[in-house]
């Protein structure tokens, strides 16, 4: 039996609506508990802030084309090293940092949940052998679905039930956690080279469209019961204005909507947040978003935060990342995924000389501030599209402090500072709003009802860092609050002290979590029957080595749910 | 086994997984080399021991594919799975490689001879051979360009100077017509979906990693005008697997020092032909490889003469100069793994039989070496 | 300073730098760290420092004296001061330099002035591949200052050069230039074939020969002489720009008295109006 108990501190637990409460938190065997013995270990948190563990909703740190990321970029890594210890194995850093260093830094920020965003299900197995080299953390990845073929083929036939039960059948061969679209037809397009233009073009040869893509995985993902709604990378990241396409994303599912937990996620908005007409005149369209979120409850964001530095965009949006080569002259790596996907990856320097980027820089930050509810805003950068996810303290400065964004404001493209509305926004995150929109509502999101959170029953995951929330001014004292976030003081993981000062203490491994679904039986058969017909047609494996073991995961943890009545 | 005097002499498991990890830890700097024909998970915790003897971990990469590595370091690369090509590709290139040869299934399963969603078949598609001679595969082909060795790279800027509709000054260029260059380059913008299928005769001919630069420039130029991919001809069954976990777990392909503590890549410097050239490793252990018999006879020799330890199914002529031998169970033979294929796909071997008594899984043997040399440093 | 063993596994040698020896007592420089292999060793256990605190702090110079070929990285990111080795030297001689001064009685390893932004190089041997560029992946070579060779180079010298000199009096091995961007270099000698491969920009001048000119360079003018550091070269000159296949507007000068093989491209000389 191990306890501890993270003593005195200013806690701060949204989801058990703890708003700065000095309390004890005690954790018995990895869970939260009432109380523990004298005996326990002690986590002197006076005179600190207490959250739960960081729950990060998107971040690309494993798989197929972050490693070739890493392949494409030695230069990125050369200066940023992780030496070996007695704890810890050697590494790199910077944008794409190595498997081992990426749990490291994460932890050493407080984080202890992170999900990869964006698998290509024929090459899951690449995923999660880089996820069980990724300790420190729980992690899970999203396959991708939204330009799959056999998706499509029964999208089109109208087949929904047999189409859920390969929904199903998916994320239990790639050992997945929820449904991911990326530019949902776009990117079969993109196997051609060739694009489509917002929800309504058909795709080349399969003669759906993005909006029946989105239509019918959103159904599906209710129908199923998935613990996180769809996952949505919008079509037209290319396009210079294009914030409408967002919003007609959202709208396109809002009649599907029945209450409770929304039911569309679109991820790093701030690429999807542009008005204009070409690059010259891009504007925000962030107040135009804000205000179609803040109307409606079935659609949440997270934002994509630029930071102004060297960084590397990775996505599965082929498309948009050879037209960011385009533009930026940079070297282009593409990885296009039989029957499934693609996957593109550009190094980028974001500069506050340069017009679009401060464009950019203001529509993430817009976002956070007008939407209201800080429960369906989530803050991530996208790493590494927007910037290094090691800036997460620097973004959360920029949403606590009107102070710390004018600093940067000061230092902008001017003509691009005009355009924005950031300037004239007031509000400041409270350490409550930080913790929900980086922890608790993330969870909530996943449907994590063990994280994210520091009630009984709990994981004991949770993070202290030296800053007294009742001694300092976040908005003046904003480079504190960056200092302290950067280095947890303390990281704790299921009960046990992985961070202390900022220095790794011990590693774990961390768990995968993934999510098995059932539907019924006889429709599940039916939808094998039909995949063991085809599946090798489409792929160029066979299906008996498709699946992947549970015991291919170095630990993990399953969440089973079972399908509704009907779809 | 074990060296005692001048012959290899049979000892216990654990003798010699002593006597190995004694050598290593005493070096200063040792050489892990091999990983290309042995499972993903060994390559894992041959990472972890290089880091822990403070030593530089490489593959084969160095002296066949590395070219391209390098090459997508500066220009990127644009590439796919297998089943893209045979579902879409009505052009595919085949540069410096024999696959009649060298990977005999390729042409039927992936290559002209397939039949995908999208192509038919042979008649909806188009073979090009570029090469140095009329190959097996180059008899194939519907149109073959005959170069002069070694001209590659001049050869590639004047494709890619036509592909930009720009003017060829010189009459011949790496002994091709100006005019065929032209046609060649007409074939290429004109395709739905065009790849090239590289081999060592593009890597390792006069220019290597400058070939490839010119050749992912040129792939990547024609995707302003069509749908274009690269991808190379990997030779070893697992070296792409070597690449990725060992980018994953240290940030570079191969070639990776860690005598520092921390992952330095340097290929010229940290690559396992060139350290032991120069003589500067002082130990080497060597995995499912055989650099004596396929190195050159200098760099050979070098390796002989230091301390050397191997893990091999087979006798081979590197085992037969060892200090120290392990014979290891046969990947996907004897034992499961995970490898990756030459698009990156993951596949797992499985195991079909039991190896010999005695003869262990290389992941056996390297984490039985790794943990002794935890022992022996007191970690 | 004067080695005292030999060496064979590498050496990093990156505190030989004025930078991290000025202003330290004999003891501290004795006790200045650096990695043989994955040992952690003292100057001192391989070297026999000789001291001499009366010169100015500012004009700091460190003499070597020994076979320093396993020993790399002297003099990196140094500013001002002097290196002198008598001897030969190792891989990464005065990368990322800045300043000051390192000259070389014998050879010298590959990446010579990698990344240099200024001071000057002089190598009165022969260097290795990579003179004066980038890092791998990297798009940012030498920027600046001044690179002498009296010997030979190898391949891919000048490897996304931005800046600054680069001169070689013996030959040169394939693809100098290689993506080269801005500065100048001159190559004496011969040059093995590929001269200025994927340049945008910056001057490559052959006083030698050098055996194709590849074909995405366009002929330009038969020009009477060039300037390199101040300095005027009589020609006449084969004048090319390149490389068309990157838009480049690089120029490649090669000199026509000793490239016969290369008298085709008269015929593109524009004649004067009659």
């Amino acid at each position: 039996m191990s306890e501890l108990l993270v003593s005195n501190g200013w806690v701060y637990d949204p989801l058990n609506r703890i708003d700065g409460e000095r309390m004890d938190i005690a954790i018995r065997d990895g869970r939260v508990v009432d109380g523990v013995s004298a005996s326990a270990r002690i986590v002197d948190a006076s005179g600190m802030v207490v959250m739960p563990g960081g729950v990060d909703i998107h971040s690309h740190i494993a798989g197929s084309k972050v490693n070739l990321g890493r392949m494409m970029r030695p230069e990125d890594h050369e200066k940023d090293v992780e030496s070996r210890t007695s704890v810890m194995r050697a590494g790199v850093g910077r944008s794409i940092p190595s498997t081992f260093a990426t749990g490291y830094r994460y932890a050493r920020m407080g984080y202890t949940t992170v999900f990869e965003p964006a698998t290509p299900p024929l090459k899951a197995r690449h995923t999660h052998e880089e996820l069980n080299d990724t300790p420190m953390v729980d992690k899970g990845c999203f396959p991708l679905f939204g330009n799959n073929w056999l998706i499509m083929d029964y999208l089109k036939d109208g087949r929904l039930d047999e189409c859920a039960a390969y929904v199903s059948w998916m994320l239990k061969a790639t050992k997945g956690y929820a449904i991911k679209l990326v530019n949902p037809g776009g990117v079969e397009a993109w196997g051609w080279g060739k694009y489509v233009s917002g929800l309504d073009e058909p795709v080349p040869k399969f003669d759906i469209t993005p909006r029946e893509i989105i239509r019918g995985l959103c159904k599906i993902n209710t129908f199923l019961n998935l613990p996180h709604p769809i996952h949505v990378h919008t079509n037209d990241l290319a396009r210079a204005g294009n914030y409408e396409t967002t919003i007609k994303t959202m709208d396109c599912v809002r009649d599907l909507y029945h209450g409770g937990k929304p039911i569309i996620h679109i991820t790093h908005v701030q690429f999807t947040g542009r008005s204009g007409t070409d690059w010259i005149n891009v504007g925000s369209g962030a107040p135009e978003i804000a205000d179609y979120v803040n109307k409606h409850e079935h659609a949440e964001i997270d934002l994509g935060q630029i930071i102004f530095t060297d960084t590397t965009t990775m996505t599965a949006d082929g498309g948009f990342q050879f037209l960011l080569y385009m533009i930026s002259g940079n070297k282009w790596g593409n990885t296009d995924v039989e029957a499934e996907t693609g996957g593109g990856i550009v190094p980028f320097h974001y500069k506050k000389s340069n017009y679009v980027n401060c464009i950019q820089w203001g529509i993430g930050l817009e976002l956070a501030l007008m939407i209201e509810d800080p429960w369906r805003v989530h803050m991530t950068t996208d790493h590494p599209n927007a910037g290094p996810f090691t800036e997460y303290p620097r973004v959360i400065a920029w949403l606590m402090s009107k102070n710390a964004r004018g600093n940067v404001e000061r230092k902008l493209n001017k003509s691009a500072h005009r355009r924005l509305n950031v300037s004239s926004l007031d509000r400041e995150y409270t350490f409550y709003e930080v913790a929900i929109t980086t922890r608790a509502a993330t969870a909530k999101s996943l449907g994590l009802k063990d994280k994210g959170h520091l009630g009984l029953g709990a994981d004991g995951d949770v993070s202290v860092y030296a800053i007294n929330p009742t001694t300092i001014n976040p908005s003046r004292d904003y480079r504190l609050v960056r200092k302290a976030l950067r280095k947890a003081a303390y990281t704790i993981k299921d009960g046990k002290v992985l961070v202390k000062n900022g220095e790794v203490v011990a590693s774990v491994p961390g768990k995968t979590l993934w999510v098995s679904s059932d539907v019924p039986q006889d429709t599940y058969d039916q939808m094998l029957t039909n995949l063991k017909e085809r599946f090798e047609d489409y792929y160029t494996m066979r299906m008996s080595n498709y699946p992947i073991g549970e015991d291919y995961l170095k630990a993990s943890r399953r969440f089973e749910t079972v399908a509704g009545q009907r779809i | 086994m074990i060296r005692r005097g001048d012959k290899l002499e049979p000892t216990s498991f654990e003798e010699a997984v002593s006597k190995a990890a004694s050598i290593l830890s005493n070096a200063k700097y040792p050489l892990l080399f091999g990983w290309s024909l042995t499972s993903t998970e060994a390559t894992c915790v041959g990472v972890e021991l290089c880091e822990l003897v403070g030593g530089v971990i490489d593959n084969n990469t160095g002296f066949c594919h590395g070219p391209g590595l390098i090459g997508c370091h500066d220009i990127g690369v644009s590439t796919c799975t297998l089943g893209e090509v045979r579902h879409r590709a009505d052009i595919i290139v085949y540069w410096g490689a024999n696959p009649v040869h060298a990977h005999p299934r390729h042409i039927t399963r992936y290559g002209v001879m397939s039949k995908g969603r999208f192509r038919e078949g042979r008649k909806q598609r188009k073979m090009i051979v570029v090469d140095v001679r009329k190959t097996d595969t180059a008899k194939m082909a519907d149109l073959f360009i005959e170069t002069d060795p070694n001209r590659d790279y001049e050869l590639l800027s004047a494709l890619r100077m036509a592909v930009k509709g720009e003017e060829l000054e010189q009459e011949v260029i790496a002994g091709v017509s100006s005019e065929k260059i032209e046609e060649l380059a007409d074939m290429l913008v004109a395709c739905e979906f065009g790849i090239i299928f590289y081999g060592v005769g593009l890597t390792m001919s006069h220019g290597k990693s400058r070939n490839l630069d010119a050749a992912l420039s040129l792939v990547r130029d024609l995707n302003r005008l069509t749908k274009f991919l690269i991808m190379p001809m990997r030779g070893h069954f697992n070296v792409c697997g070597a690449n990725e976990v060992t980018s994953w777990t240290t940030g570079y392909p191969y070639a990776v020092d860690i005598s520092r503590g921390y992952p330095y890549y340097n290929p010229g410097e940290t690559s396992a032909v060139d350290i032991l050239s120069r003589r500067e490793c002082d130990a080497a252990l060597v995995i499912s490889s055989d650099p004596i018999a396929h190195l050159p006879l200098s760099v050979a020799k070098n390796l002989s003469e230091i301390p050397l330890i191997t893990i091999d199914p087979h006798v081979t002529a590197t085992t037969m100069v060892s200090d120290v031998v392990f014979p290891a169970a046969l990947m996907g033979v004897e034992a499961r793994g995970s490898l990756y294929r030459m698009d990156g796909v993951v596949l797992e071997c499985k195991k079909l039989l039991d190896p010999p008594h005695d003869v262990k899984t290389d992941v056996e043997v390297v984490r039985a070496i790794l943990n002794r040399v935890r022992d022996l440093k007191r970690v | 300073m004067k080695l005292t063993r030999q060496l064979t596994v590498p050496v990093d040698a990156s505190c030989i730098s004025p930078d991290l020896l000025v202003g330290k007592t004999n003891r501290e420089i004795q006790t200045l760290e650096l990695w043989e292999g994955n040992q952690k060793v003292q100057l001192c256990s391989m070297f026999d420092i000789d001291v001499n605190s009366d010169a100015p702090s500012n004009e700091l110079k460190i003499r070597i004296h020994g076979d320093l070929k396993k020993v790399r990285r002297i003099g990196h990111g140094m500013t001002s001061g002097t290196i002198e080795a008598e001897g030969d030297v190792g891989m990464h001689l005065g990368e990322e330099m800045s300043g000051g001064q390192i000259v070389v009685h014998g050879n010298a390893g590959s990446w010579v002035g990698s990344r240099m932004e200024g001071g000057r190089i002089s190598i009165h041997g022969n260097a290795g591949d990579f003179v004066g560029s980038a890092y791998r992946g990297s798009r940012f070579g030498m920027k600046g200052g001044i690179v002498v060779i009296e010997g030979n180079v190898g391949a891919e010298m000048g490897c996304w050069m931005k800046g600054g000199t680069i001169i070689v009096k013996g030959n040169s091995g394939a693809f100098p230039g290689i993506h080269m961007n801005d500065g100048t270099m001159l190559i004496e000698g011969d040059c093995e074939d590929r001269a200025g491969a994927q340049m945008t920009g910056g001057k490559i001048v052959i006083l030698g020969t050098t055996p194709s000119i590849l074909p995405s360079f366009s002929f330009d003018e038969l020009r009477e002489k060039v300037k390199v550091e101040e300095q005027k070269i009589h020609g006449p000159f084969y004048s090319f720009v390149g490389d068309v296949t990157e838009t480049g507007k690089g120029r490649l000068f090669v000199k026509a008295s000793s490239n016969p093989q290369l008298k085709w491209c008269e015929a593109f000389i524009q004649k004067p109006e009659e």
